[in-house]
């Protein structure tokens, strides 16, 4: 199992390898949109997270070109603000408020790379 | 009767016939005589017997028998002679009649002579002689009268036929008296003949018609108006044997009146028109009913009329408006038909508007597009840069012709008048007669003239008072929607005008507040106030500015008072403006609220990215730290994995606050909600020992986001809980009241102190030792977020009762 984490945060990116390299997932980084598209294209994860904020392209666009690559491969949203009411309108299978506390992203992949 | 008697009886005759008798013979020897001869000689009878009659009476002033015998004597005829007898001074006349007696053989031998007084009969035959003289005399002068007469003197008998005819008759009919005679009335026309018998009926019964106006037949045919006097005439025992008719050619004279009755109708007209135009400011109106006027057969009846308007900043001349048929067959069948006779100004005003002249008919349209630029050297420019009027009988010889006319309206000759008011050129009329052709005349531009003086002051005046009517409608709606309250109030302190504002804050029609006193509508006092700037205003003329605390009108008001000066200088009021600053308050407090939200999401964002982050990987390690970690170290990195979590809830509740979110509204019972509020936080309510008492009223339907009020609704509770500690009591009540259903939620912990009570929905505030202070806050925006109201009743140590007002709203209004 492969997660592709995209987030411009390097702590936060250390943070969930480590989280998941545990977990027994094989991770791979990204740190900006580009790279993103770059590592989704060569590395073929079967799932991804996404940080809506990049520093050079809006991660709703991001979502958007992965989807049009390959949309069987589910992306979690996961942003540090609350964009609960636009998620709907989005085509990613889900969406988290980045916390400290990962538990609750852990159930959600574990729940996604099943199906 | 015996030869005596006879005797006797001719004896009694002789001597009882009033007239002298005397027998005569030959020798004029008087054989006879009767007493009657006295009359005729102052002698007596007896004495003349025997006597010689010559020498009796010849020569002696007395009648002459023996003259008269003499003849008869001679010729043995019967002689009769009249004589004149002049004696003193009286002067008598005699007829002297000598009758022959003749012998057997028939030798006249005798002669008697009568001689009868015929004074009486002479006299009056000489007084029948001269009037018969006089008679002839004015017969002679009637008939020169009738046969000189200029008019025509015609009698006729009672079946109409011509018994007389002058030479007057012979002139004015045509017909020679030859002609007429005999014939019947061969001067009325056909139509008139049931009507001339008619007159013929009247006059057989007495009557004399007088300067009767008919027409006669002439003898070439052509019918002439004349004055007819009609009268019987009547023989000796006055039975009406004829009829006499005098009558006058009056065709000159009709035709003259003809002239001067339609000019009067055109005088009329025009001035109907005029006065119709003086009486309408409506511009556009006007200029169709000047058009009108214009084009109609009884106006000024040009077939096609147009204004042209000076267009000063594009120093051009614009068509404005044109009225005339679009075609030769238009004009046949519409137009000719079109007049204001027997028309009142509401079938003009209809005409104008919806009928043939209406607007935007296709010549309408045609002028309007029509421009000329007033740099060009044309006729119609002249009109305007020359002040001239112009009549043009044929464009092509003349070579300033505007060609633009010409090749867009066919005219081939037209007239130009300008529209001067005030020495100001407004515009040009323009007329032509595309379809009758008739030309125009001097007449026409004379009227032409005088109309378009008439037109440019009234269009003058539309316009003018469109300006003022546009200000004053813009006056008025300024004052009418201004929010503050503006009113006009008298020296006498009675209201005269109010705007909307006034009427709305006082909850009155306009009527039962002008012309009331002000004091007693803005204060309900029967004095003014001390502190009322209008007052004050009235006392120094002056303006003058107040706050005003008012508990009448219920409020603090800013009031400034203004006197008003009319034309002369006079005081006669003032103008108030009174502003509503609790309003004022209210709004800036908002404003000022808006402002700390607007500046608060901003940080919000930025905290959530900036703080957000290092947060989670702050507390993400601590956790990985914990789990590698043991004894005092692994709790330290729990207490901060811990810290760590509930600053992120913090983040999380101001994120919440800050950020806009969706309403989505369903229908929800109202008792529903707060149960399931209660059920929430029930374990602390139980854990914590508190009685909870509820009282529902029934079950009211919201249209509601559920969540939301949930959410609103359990930040009072918690408060509630977290102020009753334990052992205390929280009721709670669900009901409706005044269209709003109303959630009740009374604690009996320490209350709010006064001081803080009003900042309890602001963001921060709080009284707890932890609390973000934004609970309170959120749950006011979502009221508000729902046109609903909390109302809190609290004082310390008595609890705190807090009210919410959910209004019922309709499904739509989402």
């Amino acid at each position: 199992m492969k997660i592709l984490i995209v987030d411009d945060d390097l702590h936060i990116q250390r943070l969930y390898k480590e989280e998941f390299e545990d977990e027994g997932y094989e991770v791979v980084v990204a740190s900006n949109g580009q790279e993103a598209m770059e590592m989704f294209d060569k590395e073929n994860p079967d799932i991804v997270t996404l940080d809506i904020l990049l520093p050079d392209v809006d991660g709703i666009r991001i979502l958007r070109q992965m989807k049009e690559k390959n949309p069987k491969v589910p992306v979690i949203m996961s942003t540090a603000y609350d964009y609960r009411d636009d998620f709907a309108v989005w085509a990613s299978e889900a969406y988290i408020v980045k916390s400290s506390d990962l538990e609750e992203l852990k159930s959600m992949i574990k729940k996604l790379v099943v199906k | 009767m015996d030869i005596a008697d006879r005797e006797k009886f001719t004896e009694v005759l002789f001597e009882n016939i009033r007239d002298g008798i005397l027998i005569l013979d030959r020798n004029y020897r008087i054989m006879a005589v009767n007493n009657a001869i006295q009359k005729w000689i102052e002698r007596p009878a007896a004495d003349l017997m025997d006597k010689d009659c010559v020498e009796v009476f010849h020569d002696k002033n007395w009648v002459c028998p023996h003259c008269a015998a003499k003849v008869t004597f001679e010729t043995g005829d019967v002689n009769i002679v009249t004589q004149k007898i002049t004696h003193n001074e009286s002067t008598r006349y005699a007829e002297i009649s000598a009758y022959p007696i003749q012998d057997s053989v028939g030798v006249v031998i005798e002669c008697v002579v009568f001689i009868q007084d015929i004074t009486d009969r002479m006299l009056c035959h000489d007084e029948v002689l001269k009037l018969y003289n006089e008679v002839a005399l004015t017969k002679d002068y009637l008939e020169g009268i009738i046969e000189n007469s200029a008019d025509a003197i015609v009698s006729s008998d009672l079946n109409g036929i011509i018994t007389s005819w002058n030479s007057g008759a012979e002139r004015i009919y045509g017909f020679t008296k030859e002609e007429a005679m005999g014939k019947f009335l061969p001067f009325v026309p056909d139509f008139l003949i049931d009507p001339e018998w008619e007159n013929n009926k009247r006059i057989i019964t007495g009557e004399v018609l007088k300067r009767i106006e008919t027409f006669r037949k002439r003898k070439d045919g052509s019918i002439i108006s004349i004055s007819l006097t009609l009268s019987p005439i009547k023989n000796t025992v006055g039975d009406v044997i004829g009829i006499s008719g005098i009558s006058r050619d009056i065709s000159e004279k009709k035709n003259v009146e003809k002239e001067l009755v339609r000019r009067n109708q055109e005088l009329s007209r025009l001035f109907f028109i005029s006065s119709a135009m003086r009486g309408t400011l409506d511009l556009d109106r006007l200029l169709r009913m000047v058009l009108t006027a214009v084009t109609m057969g009884d106006g000024l009846g040009f077939n096609r009329a147009i204004l042209f308007f000076v267009d000063e900043d594009r120093n051009v001349l614009r068509g404005a408006m044109g009225v005339g048929p679009a075609s030769h067959e238009e004009a046949f069948h519409i137009w000719d038909r079109l007049s204001l006779e027997k028309k009142t100004l509401p079938d003009i005003m209809q005409d104008i508007e919806i009928g043939p002249l209406r607007k935007d008919s296709f010549f309408d349209r045609l002028s309007m597009g029509i421009e000329i630029p007033l740099t060009e050297k044309t006729i119609i420019t002249k009109a305007v840069n020359e002040k001239k009027l112009f009549n043009i009988d044929d464009v092509e010889k003349e070579p300033l012709s505007d060609t633009v006319l010409i090749q867009q309206l066919g005219t081939q000759a037209y007239a130009a008048v300008p529209l001067i008011s005030r020495n100001k050129v407004l515009g040009v009329l323009w007329v032509d007669n595309y379809f009758n052709r008739r030309p125009v005349t001097e007449e026409d531009m004379r009227f032409l003239t005088a109309f378009s003086n008439h037109v440019a002051s009234a269009i003058e005046n539309a316009r003018l008072f469109e300006r003022v009517k546009f200000a004053e409608q813009e006056l008025e709606n300024i004052f009418e929607s201004i929010s503050d309250m503006v009113y006009f109030v008298g020296r006498d302190y009675v209201v005269k005008n109010i705007n909307k504002a006034v009427s709305n804050r006082l909850g009155k029609p306009p009527k039962d507040i002008i012309g009331k006193k002000c004091y007693e509508v803005f204060h309900g006092t029967k004095q003014p106030l001390s502190e009322c700037p209008h007052q004050k205003t009235v006392e120094k003329r002056e303006a003058f500015v107040e706050e005003v605390e008012d508990s009448y009108l219920g409020g603090t008001f800013i009031t400034s008072s203004s006197p008003i000066f009319d034309i002369s200088g006079e005081f006669i009021g003032t103008v108030n403006v009174v502003s509503d600053i609790t309003e004022l308050k209210n709004l800036r407090e908002r404003v000022i609220k808006t402002d700390r939200m607007a500046a608060l999401g901003e940080v919000a964002a930025r905290v959530a990215h900036e703080i957000r982050n290092p947060l989670v990987s702050l507390g993400g390690f601590a956790r990985r730290l914990e789990k590698k970690l043991d004894g005092n170290l692994k709790e330290y990195a729990d207490i901060i994995a811990k810290e760590v979590g509930r600053l992120e809830g913090i983040l999380n509740e101001i994120l919440s606050f800050v950020k806009e979110t969706r309403i989505n509204k369903e229908i929800v019972s109202s008792n529903n909600i707060i149960d399931e509020v209660i059920s929430l936080i029930w374990s602390e309510i139980d854990d914590r020992g508190i009685v909870l008492v509820k009282e529902y009223s029934e079950p009211i339907e919201l249209f509601v986001d559920p969540n939301r009020i949930k959410d609103a609704l359990l930040n009072i509770l918690t408060n509630a809980v977290q102020a009753v500690g334990s052992n205390g009591t929280i009721s709670v009540k669900t009901y409706f009241r005044n269209g709003a259903c109303i959630f009740e939620i009374k604690d009996t912990g320490p209350g709010i102190a006064e001081e803080d009570l009003t900042y309890i929905f602001d963001p921060f505030f709080t009284t707890k030792k932890s609390g973000t202070g934004l609970g309170l806050t959120i749950t006011h925006r979502i009221i508000e977020e729902h046109d609903g109201s909390i109302e809190v009743e609290s004082k310390p140590g008595a609890g705190s009762t807090f009210r919410v007002l959910i209004p019922l709203q309709k499904r739509s209004d989402t």
